[in-house]
């Protein structure tokens, strides 16, 4: 039996894969500060068990949080037919980069494609902001 | 009737049937491209803007505030250069040379050390063209040009008809996906989605060279080895093999010697090409570019003539050591693309930001020059993902300066 399950706020951890999405490109092209942007960029889609165990439904936010950043995003399904508990997925943007690792073992590259993170509902807390 | 084609830069396939239709210098249509590319086509802004401390100013004073920080830099960045032309690159290069600047591009953190290898002739590779007209097994490893290089699939490397491929993608290709997702690619490649755990490319590479020899393929997650041998056996039979590898497959590999040993057991057995499906339009210009200057693809500082070279040397552990003290961007949003755990060290240095769009690292510099978009306002010369040079006319005029002309009278201004 799941742990969270007893927890008031249900915690999952996951594995976040990253990816690129030519409809998020597209609404970068025109403006990488617009609400069409914004709406294709944060966001992390699960596997729909794990939004049930998170008591959260598509459409709510959720924070994601590790020891490099916390975020806000929205929430949706994932819609792969094969179950994929603990993976989740996101497209590449300024918010998944908040939550990539500094190290690096000296190599000049990010561990950007290893990403885990503890995910929890929001409670309609508002889209994290990129803006520094 | 003679038509006027255009080029497109929205990505490094650099497509060159691109029609527009254009009023008063503002593109209204665009034909042939795709949805990137329509977009990028369309770019185009009005006013050219310039600002020193998010006030407007007038060209001349933000090209004399630029040169001041990089005067008064000890130890400057010159970073980005993916978007710009060949000649704006070698423009930088020179400019390098002269303030003694650390100089790098995004290919330090995506696919530099494969291109490296490449422009070595440490790994075979072909043109598009090639693929095209000859290629009958494809592989995107780590990589889902669907949403990346839009036409790729349809111009060249799956649907076309090539010369020597008529029968095309029903009965003379076989298009592979090997992926950690099931991507748009990998939905196309249906029965041949090969899907991996993370960071299992190197395992299942070294499976598959155990199958291309008939030994059983093993991994410690258990992929079936029956399917390993499927591939391998459709990979023997390869007349005209091509893998593109993206950067799903680098960020997994510690090193490229799996990819090495790879291609040379396919190689033995068949014939196989690989290519890094490099992201911005002219990345592999720049890789060239510098390459031909100091034998290195990225992360270099020149000083007083010599070179070094090294991870030191990239944006990544330069931001992360704080080695530089000043830093010019081009055509780049490093605040958006890199961890902000790192790139937030870059707002505690004077930044020059010049790109034809506003982006987090324009709002955030002490110097914003807006510049034309090369192919659409700004005309000049790149290298497409395959190394075939390809040459540009603005598609409209525009009062917007190239960034080859800022990075020059940047230079004069010194
Ligand atoms: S595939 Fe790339 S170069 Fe071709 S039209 Fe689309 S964005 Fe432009």
């Amino acid at each position: 039996m799941d742990f969270g399950s007893f927890l008031a706020t249900p915690e999952i951890k996951v594995k976040v894969i990253t990816y690129r999405d030519i409809f998020q490109d597209k609404a970068m092209i025109e403006n990488r500060f617009g609400e069409e942007y914004r709406n294709l960029s944060a966001v992390i889609k699960l596997d729909p068990v794990d939004l049930k165990q998170l008591n959260v439904k598509k459409g709510d936010t959720v924070i994601l949080k590790n020891s490099f950043g916390r975020i806000v995003v929205k929430v949706d399904e994932s819609g792969y037919e094969t179950p994929h508990r603990g993976v989740a997925y996101m497209p590449k943007s300024p918010w998944s980069n908040m939550l990539v690792s500094d190290e690096t073992g000296g190599t000049g590259i990010p561990k950007f494609k290893d990403i885990s993170v503890t995910i929890t509902s929001a409670k309609g807390e508002k889209i994290t902001e990129i803006e520094f | 009737m003679e038509k006027n084609y255009h080029v497109c830069t929205g990505c490094s396939l650099l497509c060159d049937d691109i029609e527009v239709e254009a009023e008063k210098n503002k593109i209204n249509k665009v034909h042939t491209a795709c949805r990137i590319g329509v977009a990028h086509m369309k770019a185009g802004k009005e006013e050219a803007i310039f600002r020193v401390d998010n006030k407007p100013v007038d060209e001349a004073t933000a090209i004399s505030e630029a040169a001041a920080i990089l005067k008064n830099a000890k130890n400057p960045m010159i970073f980005g250069l993916g978007a710009s032309t060949n000649e704006a690159q070698k423009t930088a290069i020179e400019l390098a040379k002269k303030i003694n600047a650390t100089l790098d591009d995004t290919s330090s953190f995506c696919l530099g050390s494969l291109v490296e290898a490449l422009i070595s002739e440490k790994i075979k590779t072909c043109t598009l063209d090639d693929v095209r007209n000859k290629a009958d097994v494809i592989i995107f490893w780590g990589t889902d040009p669907s949403d990346s290089h839009p036409r790729h699939l349809s111009k060249y490397s799956y649907f076309p008809r090539g010369s020597e491929k008529q029968r095309g993608w029903e009965e003379e290709r076989t298009a592979i996906a090997i992926d950690v997702r099931k991507s748009h690619t990998a939905k196309i490649c249906g029965n041949y989605f090969f899907q991996i755990p993370p960071k299992g490319d190197a395992e299942f590479t070294d499976a598959l060279i155990a199958g291309l020899s008939g030994k059983l393929p093993k991994t410690s997650y258990n992929y079936p080895p029956k399917k390993i041998l499927e591939l391998a056996n459709i990979l023997k039979g390869a007349k005209f093999g091509v893998i593109f590898v993206g950067r799903g497959l680098i960020y997994s590999l510690e090193n490229l010697e799996p990819l090495f040993r790879l291609m040379k057991a396919l190689n033995e057995k068949a014939n196989f090409h690989l290519m890094p499906m490099v992201g911005n339009y002219n990345t592999m210009g720049f890789n060239e570019n510098l390459f031909a200057e100091t034998g290195y693809v990225n992360s270099v500082k020149f000083e007083n003539g010599t070179v070094l070279h090294g991870p030191d040397y990239s944006i990544v552990e330069a931001l992360k050591e704080r080695t530089v003290d000043a830093a010019l961007i081009v055509g780049s949003d490093p605040f958006s693309i890199l961890p902000r755990s790192i790139v937030k060290n870059l707002l505690e240095i004077p930044v020059i930001s010049i790109d034809p769009y506003e982006t987090l690292t324009s709002r955030n510099s002490k110097v914003y020059i807006n510049t034309a978009i090369s192919g659409v306002e700004a005309g000049g010369s790149a290298t497409r993902m395959d190394g075939k040079k390809v040459s540009f006319e603005p598609a409209i005029e525009t009062n917007h300066p190239s960034d080859e002309t800022i990075l020059k009278k940047i230079m004069e201004a010194l």
